[in-house]
């Protein structure tokens, strides 16, 4: 792996920031919205359930840590979409890039922006709800972690969707993660889904992340099998969604890539 | 020394094939020219050669090392420019570059930005958005991107549609010193016959997918024996006509003008002949065969 080419397309996604209002916004915009929206519900919540003073922080908290989902699918998914939007996938692989620093440079895309953004919602809970995540600890590390690699499976299957089926799936880039979202359970415990949603939630890792964590909440301490279950789980689809990404990138070789769009 | 060779390179879509055991070779220094009409398989083959399409038979070689177990290495020396990709538009050109710079391992990376951006007239543009630039400004930005990493080979498909004259000409020029002084070779994609004819060394014509001639512009356009003579005949255009029709050859009128099909030796006994009758032309012009001609003829 050449450091150079995979800080090119780190570069490209700096440029591209600076000049894009767009990419801008959804860096700070929406994850502010969401907590000004959801904080708001959850103090509602909390006058019916004086005796729960925890709710405002595992919804907040679940909020927060859904942007590391989104954010990390979100910046490998809308990076090939812009590709393909500017037609510049053949620019990239005319160079003597690998598909290796390819998916490289998607995963520390999505980590600086995760860096910047998350950070951000950070400082907006504490301001506008006195809520302090950082009460997680080292916790904080596992739950991050995991997160991010479920954001970054995700984004590899969309990605190798997209490969395949060009922009007319892109909706998947804004779509999919949510529609795996309820299975995660970010607000509620698994317990409460239907039977036949909890069998999807025992296959869906950060659904053991976000129980953890509300673990941490209300006991203090997490459930270490919990996190080990969410990292296998990730592990193997990490693996099988970069594979089918890779697969995506050479079906999509015998067709052209000037005719992917 | 062959810097590139194509062997049985072959292309098919289902049933569709693209392209059929395509074998060519190109020298070091050489200028390529790869003709053929919309759809002949230019630009799969040019595809297939940058390794952004899977052949689905043949094999192509860079510097005698295969580009399917070589890619980076290869890669590494050779650059590509069409007037069908595009850049980020919302970068500013100097991004562009600055980023693409990057995917290479070149020393002094502004250096040799800022000598592109002289070479190709961008100096005054590095600080535009490139979906501000016009389409030849773009072309330009596509050429100056190809040049980013010394490529000693270069494939260029279109490389100056879309310039005015003037910057197509000096384009050319700029292209032809590089080849002079760094032997960098080049395969050329072109519509403009004229420009080909000017630019390069031998020219390969597909169509159907097929290579139907390899040979330099000026053997080929050779093949083609018949010259357009155009003359204006104030007096005698009606004896003009009957000797072409005495002779059985094409003529084509337009007003006072008659244009006759003849072949080059033929002509002057055709001159003498209308002098004979008494026919007086007060303007002559004599086209010879051009790659057009030929090109025309083949297709």
């Amino acid at each position: 792996m050449k450091l150079n080419r995979i800080y090119a397309l780190v570069l490209r996604f700096f440029f591209l920031f600076r000049h894009s209002y767009d990419r801008i916004g959804d860096a700070f915009y929406w994850p502010t919205i969401d907590l000004i929206i959801w904080g708001l519900t959850s103090s509602y919540f909390m006058t019916f359930a004086p005796n729960a003073p925890q709710i405002m922080l595992v919804i907040l908290s679940g909020l927060m840590f859904w942007q590391i989902v989104w954010r990390a699918q979100y910046e490998i998914t809308v990076n090939l979409l812009e590709d393909l939007w500017n037609k510049n996938l053949i620019n990239i692989f005319v160079s003597p890039i690998k598909f290796s620093e390819w998916v490289v440079s998607f995963i520390i895309i999505g980590i600086t922006k995760a860096a910047l953004s998350f950070p951000f919602t950070m400082v907006v809970a504490y301001l506008l709800y006195k809520i302090n995540i950082v009460f997680f600890g080292w916790y904080f590390i596992p739950i991050i972690f995991l997160l991010f690699m479920t954001g970054w499976w995700i984004g590899f299957f969309v990605a190798g969707l997209i490969l395949r089926f060009g922009t007319q799936v892109q909706t998947l880039a804004w779509t999919f993660a949510w529609a795996i979202g309820p299975f995660c359970a970010m607000y509620y415990p698994v317990s409460i889904l239907p039977l036949w949603a909890q069998k999807i939630a025992v296959f869906t890792p950060a659904s053991y992340v976000f129980e953890n964590a509300r673990e941490i909440i209300n006991n203090g301490y997490p459930d270490p099998n919990k996190f080990y279950i969410s990292f296998m789980l990730n592990l193997i689809y990490l693996i099988l969604s970069i594979s089918f990404f890779y697969f995506s990138l050479k079906k999509v070789m015998k067709k052209g890539l000037i005719k992917v769009y | 020394m062959n810097v590139l060779k194509v062997t049985n390179l072959t292309k098919k879509f289902s049933s569709f094939t693209a392209v059929n055991n395509v074998s060519f070779d190109l020298k070091e220094g050489e200028i390529l020219g790869l003709l053929g009409p919309n759809g002949a398989g230019k630009t799969t083959t040019i595809q297939m050669i940058i390794g952004v399409l899977t052949p689905t038979k043949g094999e192509v070689n860079y510097f005698g090392k295969n580009l399917k177990n070589n890619r980076e290495e290869i890669l590494e020396k050779i650059n590509f420019s069409s007037t069908y990709t595009q850049l980020p538009w919302l970068l500013t050109v100097e991004e562009n570059l600055k980023f693409i710079s990057y995917l290479y391992e070149i020393k002094n990376r502004n250096e040799r930005i800022k000598k592109l951006a002289k070479i190709f007239k961008l100096e005054k543009l590095l600080k535009e958005q490139t979906k501000d630039l016009s389409s030849g400004e773009i072309t330009r930005v596509n050429l100056a991107k190809a040049f980013i990493n010394y490529p000693k080979v270069l494939l260029l498909d279109e490389p100056t549609a879309s310039l005015d004259p003037e910057t197509a000409e000096y384009i050319r020029k700029f292209l032809l010193e590089e080849r002079d002084q760094f032997n960098v070779s080049i395969v050329w994609t072109s519509h403009n016959m004229a420009e080909v004819e000017e630019v390069c060394d031998r020219v390969i014509l597909i169509n159907n997918g097929k290579i139907i001639a390899d040979n330099t512009p000026d053997k080929l356009a050779k093949t083609i024996e018949i010259c357009h003579v155009e003359l204006n005949i104030p007096d005698g255009l009606k004896r003009t006509i009957e000797i072409c029709q005495s002779k059985k050859v094409v003529y084509k009128l337009e007003g006072r003008y008659i244009i006759i099909d003849l072949k080059e030796k033929e002509i002057p006994v055709f001159l003498r002949e209308l002098m004979d009758k008494g026919v007086f032309y007060d303007q002559i012009s004599i086209d010879k065969p051009t790659l057009n001609d030929y090109f025309l003829q083949a297709i």
